[in-house]
């Protein structure tokens, strides 16, 4: 692990993993398994993934419930959206390694693989 | 004043000239480097030229400001105008006002520049820190079986990402760290070759700083759509870009393996075909050239690097010509 980054990474995928809601502790433990990492490291990063709007938590009893406020799939989707939607403000400085073509182009591309692979026009 | 107009009139024709030419002398991409100086050095040189002007014209108008009065009277008004008239306070307000709306549009132009250029960034680092999260790190991170020491080059960390995603997909988010994102459908059509050539694609416009020259022009663009300089340049800085970065893919993992990854992702795309359409067929021109490389032409670089040296020194030679 090498940066703050990074461990918002693992905490959600520990979240993810998680059926159910989880505290603090809950993952304190997990990751003490794997290597030696401080509560307040893990309670600062889930804060932090709470304020960007990553995580949600209820109150219960002293400590916090955190659930994920959407799967990994959902958030892959929306960044697919937000990646290929084109005209937006990400749009100007993603570097795409294929542009979105028109079906013209597309077909002109298949034709090209057709005749590559030696394979009769279809 | 007459320092002020020439320069105008060379912003004027550079960014109403330039495109054509420009656009022939690097249509065939032979050498897509020149062509990013010469479109960019147009570019700048536009810019340069229009924003000394504009500093002239402040010049001339401070340090000449009761004889500008009255030119401008005369202007308006012919014979009638009397000194009772341009030395009033209302005419001199008037004229103030004239003068403060003028720098104010400049302003705001260059405002509106800065803002989308710095959104489009914000946005980006906000994607990237979501890619990191959301996606899973690429295992075996493909960057570690490189050759080590091929590292350092471009030194800035980065991260490759895969997202768990339908569509075959594959990019680069600049950023600290910089972050190349695949999705789990273009990792299924690509061999392990083609992969290591869409990296080092992608690797190719981070080093190159790709993302700068794109973002720059295309602010440019948002804030002046009529001037076809700025608004054709963008998408010649980012097809020589692809172009640039293709070199480097075909460098790493040879011609083959790129066109083939080009054609896999290109027709193995279930994207939908709306959005960048305009951009007319810039991946077949690109397989294209990677099957049939045009030549390295002494003459077309020639041309290429003295429109360029002409544009620059034009930039430099003008102000100094007019003091």
């Amino acid at each position: 692990m090498r940066g703050f980054g990074d461990l918002e990474a693992v905490i959600m995928t520990r979240v993810w993993d998680h059926d159910g809601p989880v505290t603090v502790r809950d993952l304190v433990d997990e990751l003490q398994r794997e290597r030696p990492i401080a509560y307040t490291t893990v309670m600062t990063t889930m804060d932090n993934l709470h304020r960007k709007g990553w995580l949600a938590r209820v109150k219960d009893g002293k400590a916090y419930l955190y659930t994920a406020t959407a799967s990994r799939a959902e958030y892959s989707a929306r960044l697919m959206r937000e990646a290929l939607d084109g005209g937006g403000d990400a749009e100007m400085v993603l570097s795409h390694f294929v542009a979105q073509m028109g079906g013209e182009e597309s077909e002109l591309l298949r034709a090209v693989v057709r005749r590559l692979s030696g394979q009769p026009g279809a | 004043m007459r320092p002020a107009l020439l320069m105008f009139g060379y912003a004027l024709a550079v960014a109403w000239l330039t495109p054509a030419l420009l656009t022939r002398l690097t249509a065939r991409g032979s050498s897509p480097r020149l062509g990013l100086a010469a479109w960019l050095t147009a570019m700048a040189s536009a810019v340069g030229a229009a924003i000394a002007a504009l500093w002239f014209l402040a010049g001339a108008a401070v340090s000449g400001w009761p004889g500008l009065a009255q030119a401008v009277c005369r202007s308006v008004a012919g014979h009638v105008c009397a000194p009772t008239m341009y030395r009033s306070a209302l005419f001199e307000l008037a004229l103030t006002v004239a003068a403060a709306l003028a720098v104010a549009t400049a302003f705001a132009a260059a405002w509106r520049y800065g803002r989308g250029v710095q959104r489009a960034q914000a946005r980006a680092r906000a994607h990237g820190q979501a890619a990191r999260i959301a996606g899973r790190a690429m295992t075996p991170a493909p960057q570690h079986a490189a050759p080590q020491h091929a590292a350092p080059h471009h030194s800035a960390p980065q991260r490759a990402v895969v997202l768990d995603a339908p569509q075959p997909a594959a990019y680069c988010v600049p950023g600290r760290p910089a972050t190349i994102v695949l999705t789990t459908a273009a990792l299924a059509i690509l061999d392990a070759d083609q992969l290591t050539a869409v990296l080092a694609h992608e690797r190719a416009h981070l080093a190159g700083r790709h993302h700068l020259l794109t973002g720059l022009t295309r602010g440019l663009a948002a804030v002046f759509p009529a001037v076809p300089l700025f608004a054709r340049g963008p998408l010649e800085v980012a097809r020589l870009a692809e172009l640039r970065a293709d070199d480097a893919a075909a460098r790493r993992s040879g011609r083959r393996t790129l066109v083939a990854a080009l054609l896999a992702m290109g027709t193995g795309a279930a994207v939908p075909a709306a959005a960048l359409a305009a951009t007319g067929g810039a991946t077949a021109v690109r397989v294209q050239r990677l099957l049939d490389p045009p030549g390295r032409t002494a003459r077309g670089a020639v041309a290429l690097m003295t429109v360029t040296l002409l544009l620059a020194a034009a930039s430099a030679a003008i102000p100094a010509l007019a003091a």
